[in-house]
């Protein structure tokens, strides 16, 4: 069995939703332009080598629908032999992605795959534009409810298991610090691929797209403190605790990373990063879908056979400050998200949650940390509407 | 020369002045709003980065203007969108705008040498055949326009908004010497027409007729008020709704205006009239004086009058000031006999009349305030308007007084009054004896060819002129135009072949007099006439919906038939009105709300009155809209979808998610153009401005369409989303009840909404009937009525007037 090693891992930007630096830019745009940048930083590579394009994406229609992995690997100028195909298993599609491409590569199915994941929510609503809940499926508590509104899961969380609004507002506090302070030090640089951005305008009374760069996350808010916090009300309960000051933005962007075979690597005399050693999916209660990570975490670990003590850095998705709280809280891991091993960087509170894309772009930010930091294992996890959670460890070469 | 109004300008964006823009707008009038540029950078602005050459510091004054009236409550603009309609600018850069304008009016500050100097600026930009008036409340129209050219002064004419513009009926029309008449008449008939407003003309005298008789009025009641030894809860109880007052009263009313206002109001006058025999009642008593050097203006300070706080319990308590002590104190509900007296007669006539005679102090005080009035009012008469009918409109339309002083005077007597006067040692205008010793005795009097007034320089009875476009239901009744009647709506022959339907149960609710009424109407027009109108005069409501009182008793006595019968009934009677083979024209005006919504909506045509506050509100009561509201939504939402579309699998959610969500939420609009913006009433309709002319201009509507051999509708045909709509609507309310907006029982109602709205058990896209949704909302209304919770929610609406959440 070959082993699969992840060679180069970028991201776009995070755009804020409808107001961000991708709200004009259709998702197919914006994502071969991030397939391009990883393409540029490996000469090396003859894309006729590319097996196949994976792409992660939750909301697969409209701009990016008619199965977007193919559209953009065509559209990115892949030779046409190289196939692509797009995967959705909600917020944990990116992920999900790179765990599919590495079984492929490990199975000796593919020498090379790129694969991450790509998604605007300012295009398309959550749920979809034409969502049918199905008409016989009764909501009395008989069956899941997994059409729950996300937010309603995530006061469900903090309910039934006692995260306070204080402890939710300090989290979304802290998110949005730690995204501040990263940016300021530039950590996000080496990872983003610029964006030429398109933005629609008037001039001399004519309506004309531009095109601007858009290089920076935009979503954080800095400064803010936990008394602005405070003031925010719930939007999804009456007297509720889940604010848009602890909840994850949302967000467009897009991410890949390039897998290929040790030997591959070794042959264009490229140095592998790293590579995804385990990845492990469970199922939990749809209506409080945000515990995910609390059993796919110790699911990942135990397949491995490792504990929390040995992952270095943790990307956990902030959802919901609720639930990212109370999973860390289950895998006993709280305290280090204080000491900055959790989400070191700042969360989706702060840097956004664009669903599809999410898993592959947290992917890039836990490689790059590790490697700044020097550290060997790491874990990327999140929460999965209708009740999941996913859970991948990366170790790096 | 042909006058017409299509662009304006407004030149200070004040709260009067960006009110009169939002206005202007509701009247479909595009207009640029003005102000001067800001005296100097503050530190904010350049924190902003705005520099003096920024359009938006420069602009400012005038964003901040539209700003304000954008979010005023209530609202100045009939929708938001209006907004877009006003053009902001500055009087530095932007004065050429003004050379396209066909009106422009000034609502500056009140000082004479800003204004002259503005004009003289503006006369070089605009056309020669621009309307230009000034809102000035204080400074004569002659001092402004002294220094203007020929040609202006001709096109110059003082035009006093009353503040809110939008809700406010007086508008003071003041010619200028030299106003050509052809102008006056024009703004009259434009201000009327286009505005909706009550026309006053006015002579050039010092606050013009209002704020005159007005500011008379208040000073009167407030020195009474020392005079006699009352206390201000005392004087509100008396000087209320029992003698024609607003609810707010007296003192509740200077707070509302604020005392600054009222008070450079009156001190305004007291300079201008030195030769004025009441002249000393305009200056400030002492007690206001203080209250206004201590910053107690009113509501705007949280304290005037009254003031509100908090006892240890959290409980809101009314306090009052003490003019002797200065002090706030509890205020309380004072009784006193002919007050309570009053309230039991029926009219204000006999109310002001009981207290105008009580024994108690109530009725020495209002004795003493109205002789005064009358007296004061009969002396200006002459001088500061031609007429009786000018003051009493002002005083009706520019301080909501029920009634003016001359018809008040009417109300308890002329000679009884007069009494009274000489009693109190009041001196009684002479023109008020030869009156009556022309064996006038009253103000007003109805002879066979109509009304007439008292005419004081005549010195005798004047016709008074009856505006053709004035259609008045009640004196059509007296000449016996009722073609058919019963206790809850009568048939009306307004002329031309055209008859009225008018409602006339309390509130015009829907009871089955009601909807008997409408289908004999309908029969009747079908055979005899041209067409009908359905319109009344309440002031508050078109229709407030069904009588939920009988739909309760029947629901309790099990009488299932009869709550079906009902619901037939409308529906049919509804049906029918669409689908006569004679045009409808439904004008409502106020409240349409939830039957009186889906009769407004089943006319060939609407002439919806600007203040129409439409909704289907069943959910309130626990039922859902079942005279044809949910049909006749759904068809308004759906028919603009082009033929062919919904084949191809247009996605349907978006339209029936707006009609489930107006009736889940018992949406209500609250202006006509919202109500056009919701759906109830299509955005091809004409709005109605004026209410006088509502049921003129709907006729005119009705003759149009039967010159034009009006054919009625084709059936509709509804494209439906059938179950995958339950199914939709249902992820929406279990979030919804999840998050605790709605309860257990709401969601019972609101799946019942989506019963209908899905058009019962087909697949996405299927076309149905009119009479298919109309059988689903019977099924569900009367499903409900026998719920235990809908029969709790009516009880507690007929008890307690406000929606139960059970």
């Amino acid at each position: 069995m070959s082993d699969a090693v992840i060679v180069e891992s970028v991201r776009s930007p995070g755009g804020r939703y409808k107001k961000g630096g991708l709200a004009s830019t259709r998702s197919d745009a914006y994502g071969i332009q991030v397939l391009k940048g990883l393409l540029a930083r490996v000469p090396e590579l003859d894309p006729a080598d590319i097996d196949d394009l994976i792409v992660g994406c939750s909301f697969p229609e409209c701009e990016q629908g008619m199965n977007l992995g193919r559209i953009l690997a065509m559209g990115a100028g892949l030779p046409i032999s190289v196939s692509g195909m797009t995967v959705n298993r909600f917020c944990s599609s990116g992920i999900q992605a790179i765990a599919d491409a590495t079984a492929k590569v490990r199975a000796g199915w593919s020498d090379v795959i790129i694969a991450g994941g790509c998604e605007t929510m300012s295009h398309i609503p959550m749920g979809g534009s034409a969502m049918r809940p199905n008409p016989d499926w009764k909501f009395d508590g008989s069956m899941p409810n997994v059409y729950i509104n996300m937010g309603n899961t995530a006061e469900n969380v903090a309910m039934n298991h006692n995260v306070s609004r204080e402890d939710q507002d300090k989290f979304g506090v802290e998110s949005n610090r730690r995204a501040y302070e990263a940016i300021k030090a530039g950590k996000f640089k080496e990872e983003i691929i610029p964006i030429q951005a398109f933005k629609y305008a008037i001039k001399n009374g004519k309506r004309i797209r531009q095109t601007v760069t858009f290089d920076t996350d935009d979503g954080v808010r800095w400064p803010t403190t936990i008394e602005d916090l405070g003031k925010l009300k719930s939007p999804f309960k009456a007297g509720g605790v889940v604010t848009a000051g602890n909840a994850s933005q949302m967000t467009d962007g897009a991410a890949f990373s390039l897998i290929m075979t040790a030997e591959k690597a070794k042959a264009l005399k490229l140095k592998p990063i790293a590579k995804m050693t385990h990845y492990a999916v469970a199922g939990c209660m749809s209506e409080e879908m945000g515990v995910g990570p609390a059993y796919a975490i110790p699911k990942v670990l135990k397949l491995a056979g490792l504990t929390p003590k040995d992952i270095d850095v943790y990307e956990i998705n902030e959802a919901f400050a609720s639930q990212a709280i109370y999973s860390c809280r289950v895998v006993g891991i709280e305290d280090r998200y204080w000491a900055g091993d959790i989400n070191p960087n700042g969360g989706a509170i702060a840097l956004g949650h664009p669903l599809g894309c999410t898993g592959a772009k947290l992917t890039a930010q836990l490689l790059h940390e590790l490697k700044r930091r020097g550290g060997k294992r790491g874990i990327v996890s999140m929460c999965i509407g209708g009740g999941m959670g996913a859970a991948g460890i990366y170790e790096m070469l | 020369m042909s006058l017409k109004i299509k662009k304006a300008a407004v030149l200070g964006a004040g709260v009067m002045g960006a009110g009169i823009a939002a206005h202007l707008t509701n009247a479909g009038i595009e207009c640029y709003l003005l102000d001067i540029i800001p005296f100097e950078l503050t530190d904010a602005d350049k924190k902003k980065g705005l520099t003096e050459k920024s359009p938006a510091w420069r602009n400012s004054f005038a964003a901040n203007g539209l700003a304000g009236v954008t979010k005023s409550k209530p609202a100045s603009f009939f929708t938001k969108k209006n907004a877009s309609m006003v053009k902001i600018g500055n009087f530095e850069d932007n004065l050429n705008w003004l050379a396209d304008v066909d009106w422009i009016c000034e609502v500056v500050v009140e000082n004479l040498k800003i204004k002259q100097d503005l004009f003289a600026k503006v006369e070089k930009v605009i056309k020669p055949t621009c309307i230009v008036s000034t809102n000035t409340s204080g400074i004569p129209i002659k001092d402004i326009s002294a220094k203007f050219s020929a040609n202006l002064k001709k096109h110059f004419l003082g035009t006093h908004f009353f503040n809110p513009p939008r809700y406010m009926k007086l508008m003071e029309i003041i010619p200028g010497v030299d106003t050509d008449k052809e102008i006056v008449d024009y703004m009259v008939k434009f201000s009327e027409e286009t505005l909706g407003k009550g026309v006053v003309v006015c002579s050039d005298s010092p606050n013009f007729v209002g704020n005159r008789i007005g500011v008379f009025d208040m000073s009167n009641a407030a020195r009474l008020m020392v005079d006699k030894k009352l206390k201000v809860d005392e004087v509100d109880a008396i000087v209320s709704k029992v003698i024609g007052r607003p609810g707010t009263a007296l003192f509740g009313t200077m707070d509302l205006v604020g005392l600054d206002i009222g008070s450079h109001v009156a001190k305004n006058l007291y300079d201008a009239v030195p030769n004025d025999e009441s002249r000393e009642m305009f200056a400030p008593a002492p007690f206001l004086e203080k209250m206004l050097a201590n910053k107690w203006l009113g509501n705007k300070t949280k304290q005037g009058y009254y003031k509100k706080t908090k006892d240890a319990k959290g409980k809101t308590v009314k306090l009052m000031l003490d003019i002797d002590t200065m002090e706030y104190v509890p205020a309380g509900k004072p009784k006193f006999d002919s007050v309570s007296a009053a309230k039991k007669k029926d009219g204000i006539c006999e109310s002001m009349k009981t207290v105008f005679n009580g024994e108690d102090k109530a009725g020495d005080y209002v004795r003493e305030y109205l002789c005064k009035n009358f007296i004061y009012s009969a002396n200006r008469v002459g001088e500061i308007c031609d007429n009786i009918m000018s003051i009493d409109n002002a005083m009706k339309w520019g301080y909501n007084h029920q009634l003016g002083p001359f018809e008040s005077w009417d109300a308890v007597g002329v000679k009884e009054a007069i009494e009274v006067m000489k009693k109190l040692k009041l001196k009684v205008p002479k023109k008020i004896e030869e009156m009556l010793k022309k064996g006038c005795e009253s103000f007003y009097t109805i002879k066979a060819d109509g009304k007439y007034y008292y005419d004081f320089e005549k010195k005798g009875y004047v016709k008074i002129d009856e505006n053709s476009r004035i259609i008045i239901l009640p004196s059509l009744k007296e000449r016996n135009k009722i073609v058919k009647e019963n206790a809850s709506a009568s048939l009306i022959d307004i002329g031309d072949g055209v008859v009225c339907l008018e409602f006339h149960t309390k509130m015009n609710s829907i009871d089955d007099g009601l909807t008997t009424m409408q289908a004999e109407a309908c029969n009747i027009v079908e055979k005899d006439f041209v067409g009908m109108v359905v319109a009344n005069h309440d002031p508050r409501a078109f229709s407030a919906g069904a009588n939920v009182f009988q739909v309760l008793t029947a629901a309790q006595l099990g009488h299932w038939d009869l709550i079906e019968q009902g619901i037939e009934s409308l529906q049919n009677g509804n049906m029918r009105m669409k689908y006569l083979s004679k045009p409808v024209v439904t004008a409502p005006a106020g409240m349409a709300l939830g039957g009186g919504c889906e009769i407004a909506m089943h006319g060939a045509r609407c002439l919806p009155n600007g203040e129409s506050y439409m909704g289907l509100v069943e959910v309130g009561v626990g039922v859902i809209p079942a005279g044809g509201g949910c049909k006749e939504l759904l068809v308004r939402l759906t028919e603009g979808i082009p033929d062919g579309i919904v084949e191809m699998g247009i996605n349907l959610q978006y339209h029936m998610a707006k009609a489930f969500e107006n009736i889940a939420m018992a949406k209500v609009s609250t202006s006509a153009a919202e109500a056009m913006e919701l759906g109830y009433v299509r955005k091809t309709e004409t709005i109605n401005m004026s209410r006088d002319q509502q049921i003129y201009e709907a006729k005119q509507l009705v003759l149009s369409l039967a010159m034009a051999g009006y054919k009625p509708p084709k059936p509709a045909l509804i494209p439906v989303m059938g179950e995958n709509l339950r199914g939709f609507a249902e992820g929406i309310i279990m979030n919804m009840r999840y998050g605790n907006f709605i309860s257990d029982y709401d969601l019972v109602v609101c799946r019942k909404i989506a019963q209908i709205l899905s058009g019962g058990d087909c697949a996405e896209g299927t076309f149905v009937s009119e009479q298919e949704i109309l059988d689903l909302e019977k099924e569900a209304f009367v499903s409900l009525c026998g719920e235990k919770k809908t029969q709790e929610r009516i009880m507690y609406m007929l008890s307690s007037g406000k929606p139960l959440r059970n």
